[in-house]
Parts: structure tokens; C-alpha cells; sequence
């Protein structure tokens, strides 16, 4: 185990700095009251052109068991598919790590989240969430989601978890018990939210959600099939 | 010996505070030849520097949940990391306080250029009849000036800045100078539909973009990010527009760092100077001039006043009155959304645009006023397309669908799909809301602090309500399905928290009586002749227009009026 290994970097700094260059020479511009929308695309085809993953990625806080069941976390919540990568190669783990590292208080959720998760896999199947197979690994998945969607539902009725305790001695109803599952949906809700962020965040993520702006552009558009597609579906189809 | 730095320079005109009004104030003195001095309680702006235009989430190793994820925790920089805020609800070492049963939020901000650098750039006219509002319904205080006072200076200021928009002839939305607006987005253009369906106007967005070339600003490029300052500056930020040029004639001296603590004022009562800590030394300093202005936002400016006492002032300065921080007023917030069928599948396009929304609904509701159960109005802001994924974006899909597969398509499915109101109604002045000087704390520079006292009526209740049934209405209209909001919800997010909308106003109300006001039509103090306050401070309501443009207008207005009484030797 060692917190040195190296693996390749979702992404480094030198964007920012080459960002930087750009946005002083759009200042220059202004400044000399020379500025014009070329100018403008210069920023923004310097930030496009900046190169990446030139560096690699040393751990910061977790070990190589907690990073590469992080991986496989990542893998599960957003999974390569046809359209895209998943969530491990869009640099979810390495994300997470960083935050982690400079946040005791989110560090503890994790390291806290992921022995809770390996007790759970041991207790249910007899081996680690990382060893298990991905029927297990999605067995034990499905349960925090199904245990969250009820805890939902009872948010939903209007029970804040304040009411939840206040009404206790109706335990035996079975409506309003807390479900043993709790600390695994907190952790498994940080887990994803956490993961989404990084997958959408990351150009895989853009690509596949499909955002076309952050460039320039002369004139602004909507493009006549595009208005044609969405009246054609809405109730004003015929007006 | 004394520890006060003073400077024997006698300045034309200090003015306090870089904003919208302090930034108007400084481009129209020094482009009539004054010489102006200005404080500004925060640090130079370095446009290179600050504005993160353009800039992807990846392209940061946090990816914008900052340092240690601390957006996860509530305690992220105010509209994201991205946008160009300095300041917030919170700052440290100038703290306020809120009086016990009540609830406000105050927002400052400390950079040249202040809040302009990243608000919404919303511009909108005040109506006429928002002027006189007392003798619409009996309720509140009629302005010492009129439609027709003001005008010419919305004009101006329109001219200046840029302000995009059509000719409509709608009474509760004066038009004004206008560059062309952009057309609307797909979203935007069944909710027109829905609108007019329910007899709601739906016009082009009236923002501070500029969508042609204007004295060496380029045209707007449509990125979407006026958030984030514009590198070009194709939008209004006083910093970029007046005070930058204004620093070209060499007639204009900045402080930064400075933080106002009070005005100086001689026996006869006259005003003779400011007081500043210089927060680089930590030292106090002394500015002689013969004109202060007040511009460091309503409840900064009224704080200073309140804080200048004298013999002669025992009540504090420019407040023999005692309205100085009384009818502070925020806007009456409440948002909605909803999720469009109509709008999944959508083939993908580039919803940027000029930065908001390119269509708003003006109130519409003023000449049945009497059925609606609620005095004033409010106007529609417009939420949706397909924004730039960001940290948080996709929680929503997240929570809904799971994980696997099932939440990458689903995903993908509502991208774009939801549409947002926000409701931005009229407050009625109370007597419950206001601000005064806390008796027992000071801040990190020795200052009295504020504490705030704040309720919403009825009035502002019965308002938000009618938001949320035309939001419903114009959601299920285009075919939408509304996020309904549960009792508890309502309860919580009924309507905003006091001051959360940023429009805080009134608390250094103009008026034709010196009893029961603190500044004369043209924000000149009643009572020392060389003091005038140019925030939203001079306002005596908080209509449903979001405050810049006003602010902006009356700022130049009161300065073409200094300029002539100091030529006048009347100050």
C-alpha cells in the first residue's frame, strides 16, 4: 500500500495559466480600446487549445484499497456506455481525493463511509464491496437506493427526521423507523453527488450531456428546426 | 499626540463607495471637470485578475466545489466560485447583527465597482405612477420627484451603459433607449405562449448588455457569463464603464482599502470632510473636500450617518428627523419550477445568450388592482436551457434516477428540460423593518455595526402567493408539470428571506419635509447643504424594478445638480 503511487491526472494547472495569458491580452485590449470579437474568440480558443494531461496524479489522502474502491463507486454511478466514458475515467477518484485531502470533515465521511460499506459487503456476503462480485456490489447498491427513496417518501409527507424522533414510540407501526441503512444512504448520496460532479464537470461529461456554449459568437440564434421541434410537441402545436 | 493622519488638501468632492451610484457620481463630476476623490472599502479591480470569463470547471482541480468541497458545506463563495463576487452575506471582521424575532441578510460587497461587477444587470424603469405611490393606494409615500423628473436621466443612463430592449408602451414598464435584445430561446418561446394564453406580456429582457459597439466596448459575444465580469466589457459595471474611463481624464483619485467611518462636520453644522481607516495601515486618516457623497449601499450609507454625531448632530447626521435606516425595504421573492415534456429531445443548441433570460414578464396586474387581494406588483424573470454543467447541476438526476445506466440516460433526458420563475414584487414599507446602530458591538475597525430589524405582512404574503399561482398557471399552460411545493416547503421557501434579493433600499429616504425625510429631491441632505447620498438609500419605495438603473439615473441627476450649485457657490 503506498500513497505515492502515480496515475495519470484528470487535469493540471496549466489551463488556468494559459487562461491567464489570454484574459491579460483581452485586458490589453481593452485598455487600448482595440477590443473586438476576435479578440474575444482569442480567449476562448486559447482555453480550447491548452493541453492536457501532461501530468500524473499522486494520492493525497486515500490509500490504494480506498482509491481504487472509489474507482469502482465511480464506475457503478456513472458507467461507460455507448455514448460515453464513466465516472473513474472522467477522474472522479482523483477528485474526491483532492477534496478530501484538504477537508478533514469530508475525509472522515469517506474513510468513515467506506469501512461502514466493507462491514455492510463482510456482514451480507462475506467480502469486501472491492472483492465482491458486481452482482453483489449492485445488490448492496440498490438497497441504499431503495432505502433512501422511502426515507423520501416520508419526507415527502411532510416528516422532517426532527418529527421522526418526536414520534418514536410509533416504532412499532413500522412507519416511521429509521432504517439501519442510514449511514450507508448519507455516504452513498456524497458518493454520487460527488462522482455526478466530477463526471459532468469533466469534458466526457460535457460532450455527453451535449452543452454547446462557452464560446463567442457574433450573433445569437435559435435555430428555425430546433423552435419547429419543441411547439410541434407542446400544447401549442396548432396555434 | 493624535494618531490621525489629516491631509491638507482640500478635495472638490469625496465620494464613498464605488457602485452603481458611486461609479455614475465619479463619471459625471470629472466629466464636468471636478476633481473627485473616491473610497472604496475594498481592493482595486483587476479585470485580468478576477473575472474568471470563459473558464471551464475542469480546468480548476476543485472544479469549482472550491478548497475541500466547501460549496458541499454551505460555505462556498456567494453564486459559485466562478462568478466575480467579492463580499457576501458574511464578511470577515464586519459583522452585523439582527434583532431577536427577526430575520435579514446583508449583503456587501468590497471591490471598485461593487455589486455592479456581477448582478443581474436587470434595467428596468421605474413607472410613473411607481413615483406616487401613495396616492395609488393610500399606502406608503409619494416621492418628492416625478416621472418626468427622472427621465431624462434614465436617458442618459441608458445611453451610457447600454440597455437592451424594445418598444412595447406598457405603463408598468416605461421603454427607454434601447439596444436590440437577442431573440428568444426555445424554452422561452412556449412560455411566451403560455404567457399571452393567460394574458401575461412577455417581452424582449430589458438587461445592461450591449449588442452593438459603443464607445470602444465590442458588442456582446454571447457567452452566457456576465456572472463572471465580462473581459470585454459588453455589459454595465460601474467599474468598466465610468470608472475606468473616469480615471482617463486624471481628474479622478482612488483609495482603495478604505473604509468610512465618519463624516466630519464643522459647528455651523456644514460638512468638512471624512474620516477613513486605511486598512493596509490600519491607520486613521482625515480627507478635507467640500462635497461628500454617499454611495456604500442604502444601509452602509445610513450606518455612516448614524455613526457621524456631533453636538450639533445628536441624532446622528442629515437625521433630525430620525428616518436615517428607518423603511428599509428588500424585494418580495418566490421561485418556481417545473419540467417541460415538451422540451426533451430537444435537438441540442447553444443556449448561452446574452447572459439571462432573453424575455421577463412586467406586471401586468395594475388597473384591476382591487380584485387581486394584494396592493403592487411584481414582475416575471425567466429560468432555463441548457446551462454549462457545473458542481450541483446533475444532483437533481442524481437523487431521481439512482445510479448505473438508469441516471446517465435520465440524465441526459431532463438536461434542459426544466424551466424556473422568479417572482420580484413591490415590499410595502413597515415600521418593523429597519436598521440601527447595535449599541454594543463594534467591528474590526472599531465601527458601530447594524443591527437590522425586518418583517414581511401580509401584504408581501398574499403577493408571493399570487407568484406561485401564475407560476403554476404558466408551467401547466406549456404543458409542464409544476415542482409543487409541500406545505412544509412553503412554509420554509414561501417567500425570500429578507434581503437574500439583494435590492435592500429606503433606509435614507428623499422627501419634501424635513420631518419626515432625510434628503430633498435632488439626495441632498436637508440639513448640511454639502452632503448628498447617490445608493438606494434616497429611495421612498422599492418597486418591482430591480434598483441599478434607478440608482444609476438618480446619481447623475444629483451630480449634474452639485456641479451647478458648487458653480453657484451654494456648496
Amino acid at each position: 500500500m503506498s500513497n505515492n503511487r502515480t496515475i495519470p491526472a484528470p487535469d493540471n494547472d496549466l489551463s488556468r495559466r494559459a487562461m491567464l495569458r489570454g484574459v491579460a491580452l483581452a485586458a490589453t485590449a481593452i485598455a487600448s480600446g482595440q477590443l473586438s470579437l476576435e479578440a474575444a474568440q482569442h480567449v476562448h480558443q486559447q482555453v480550447k487549445e491548452e493541453k492536457k494531461n501532461a501530468g500524473t496524479y499522486k494520492l493525497k489522502l486515500f490509500n490504494e484499497r480506498e482509491y481504487k474502491t472509489l474507482g469502482r463507486l465511480a464506475e457503478l454511478i456513472v458507467p461507460a456506455d455507448e455514448v460515453s466514458g464513466s465516472a473513474r475515467e472522467a477522474g472522479a477518484p482523483e477528485f474526491t481525493d483532492l477534496l478530501c485531502s484538504q477537508n478533514r470533515e469530508l475525509a472522515d465521511i469517506y474513510t468513515g463511509g467506506l469501512f461502514w460499506l466493507d462491514a455492510q459487503m463482510e456482514d451480507r456476503h462475506g467480502v469486501s464491496f472491492l472483492d465482491a462480485t458486481e452482482g453483489q456490489q449492485t445488490a448492496m447498491l440498490d438497497l441504499l437506493v431503495e432505502a433512501e427513496k422511502q426515507e423520501g417518501e416520508r419526507r415527502a409527507q411532510g416528516l422532517t427526521f426532527e418529527d421522526i424522533q418526536r414520534y418514536q414510540e410509533f416504532e412499532s407501526y413500522g412507519i416511521y423507523r429509521p432504517s439501519e441503512l442510514s449511514p450507508g444512504i448519507r455516504f452513498f448520496d456524497w458518493v454520487r453527488r460527488m462522482t455526478v460532479d466530477a463526471f459532468y464537470t469533466s469534458e466526457i461529461g460535457v460532450k455527453d450531456i451535449g452543452y454547446k456554449g462557452n464560446t463567442a459568437t457574433s450573433k445569437f440564434e435559435v435555430p428555425q428546426e430546433i423552435i419547429d421541434y419543441a411547439l410541434k410537441r407542446s400544447p401549442f402545436a396548432s396555434s | 499626540m493624535s494618531q490621525i493622519k489629516r491631509s491638507p488638501e482640500i478635495h472638490d468632492v469625496v465620494v464613498i463607495g464605488s457602485g452603481a451610484g458611486g461609479g455614475t457620481v465619479a463619471h459625471v463630476l470629472t466629466a464636468l471637470g471636478l476633481k473627485v476623490t473616491l473610497l472604496e472599502a475594498g481592493p482595486m479591480l483587476d479585470p485580468a485578475k478576477e473575472f474568471k470569463e470563459h473558464q471551464w470547471p475542469h480546468e480548476v482541480d476543485h472544479r469549482g466545489a472550491e478548497e475541500g468541497g466547501a460549496v458541499y458545506f454551505g460555505r462556498g463563495k456567494p453564486f459559485g466560485y466562478f462568478t466575480t463576487t467579492n463580499g457576501g452575506w458574511e464578511l470577515e471582521g464586519e459583522p452585523y447583527t439582527v434583532a431577536e424575532g427577526s430575520e435579514f441578510r446583508w449583503f456587501r460587497s468590497r471591490i471598485l465597482g461593487g455589486r455592479t461587477n456581477h448582478y443581474g444587470r436587470m434595467s428596468f424603469r421605474f413607472s410613473d405612477y411607481d413615483f406616487k405611490p401613495y396616492d395609488r393606494d393610500g399606502l406608503g409615500t409619494n416621492w418628492p420627484i416625478s416621472y418626468d423628473d427622472i427621465s431624462p436621466y434614465y436617458d442618459k443612463a441608458e445611453t451610457l451603459i447600454g440597455v437592451t430592449g424594445t418598444k412595447e408602451g406598457i405603463r408598468s414598464a416605461p421603454d427607454g433607449v434601447f439596444h436590440d435584445p437577442p431573440p428568444a430561446k426555445a424554452h422561452e418561446i412556449l412560455i411566451k405562449k403560455a404567457s399571452e394564453k393567460l394574458n401575461i406580456p412577455c417581452i424582449p429582457n430589458r438587461r445592461a448588455v450591449i449588442t452593438r459597439d459603443l464607445n470602444g466596448r465590442p458588442a456582446c459575444h454571447y457567452c452566457g457569463q456576465c456572472g463572471r465580469g465580462c473581459l470585454t466589457a459588453s455589459n454595465y459595471s460601474s467599474s468598466q464603464v465610468q470608472i475606468f474611463p473616469a480615471m482617463k481624464t486624471g481628474k479622478l483619485k482612488i483609495i482603495d482599502m478604505a473604509m468610512a467611518r465618519e463624516v466630519l462636520t464643522d459647528k455651523s453644522g456644514k460638512v468638512v470632510g471624512v474620516s477613513y481607516i486605511d486598512k493596509k495601515t490600519r491607520t486613521e486618516q482625515e480627507l478635507r473636500c467640500r462635497v461628500v457623497v454617499l454611495a456604500a449601499s442604502a444601509c452602509e450609507s445610513a450606518r455612516l450617518l448614524l455613526n457621524s454625531k456631533s453636538n450639533r448632530y445628536q441624532n446622528g447626521l442629515a437625521n433630525g428627523s430620525g428616518v436615517v435606516g428607518r423603511f428599509l425595504m428588500d424585494t418580495v421573492g418566490f421561485d418556481l419550477s417545473g419540467q417541460v415534456a415538451a422540451l426533451e429531445g430537444l435537438p441540442r443548441y447553444n443556449s448561452d445568450g446574452f447572459g439571462g433570460a432573453h424575455l421577463y414578464m412586467p406586471w401586468w396586474g395594475w388597473e384591476n388592482q382591487s380584485k387581486l387581494g394584494f396592493p403592487r406588483g411584481y414582475h416575471i424573470e425567466i429560468g432555463g436551457g441548457y446551462g454549462m454543467p457545473q458542481v450541483g447541476s446533475f444532483h437533481h438526476a442524481a437523487s431521481r434516477y439512482g445510479y448505473g445506466k438508469k441516471l446517465k440516460e435520465g440524465a441526459r433526458r431532463d438536461y434542459g428540460t426544466h424551466v424556473a420563475f422568479a417572482g420580484r414584487g413591490e415590499m410595502i414599507p413597515n415600521n418593523h423593518s429597519y436598521c440601527e446602530i447595535d449599541p454594543k458591538v463594534v467591528d474590526q475597525w472599531g465601527i458601530p455595526v447594524l443591527r437590522f430589524h425586518f418583517k414581511w405582512t401580509d401584504y408581501e404574503w398574499k403577493q408571493a402567493r399570487h407568484m406561485e399561482q401564475t407560476f403554476a398557471a404558466i408551467i401547466e399552460t406549456m404543458g409542464g408539470t409544476v415542482n409543487r411545493l409541500s406545505t412544509a416547503q412553503r412554509q420554509r421557501d414561501g417567500i425570500s428571506v429578507p434581503g437574500m434579493i439583494i435590492h435592500e433600499v429606503g433606509t435614507v429616504r428623499m422627501g419634501t419635509d424635513p420631518k419626515t425625510s432625510a434628503l430633498n429631491g435632488f439626495c441632498q441632505s436637508h440639513e448640511a447643504k454639502n452632503l448628498f447620498v447617490c445608493d438606494a438609500g434616497p429611495f421612498v419605495s422599492n418597486p418591482d424594478k430591480n434598483p441599478t438603473l434607478t440608482i444609476n439615473a438618480l446619481a447623475w441627476r444629483t451630480s449634474d445638480y452639485i456641479a451647478e450649485e458648487m458653480k453657484k457657490g451654494n456648496v
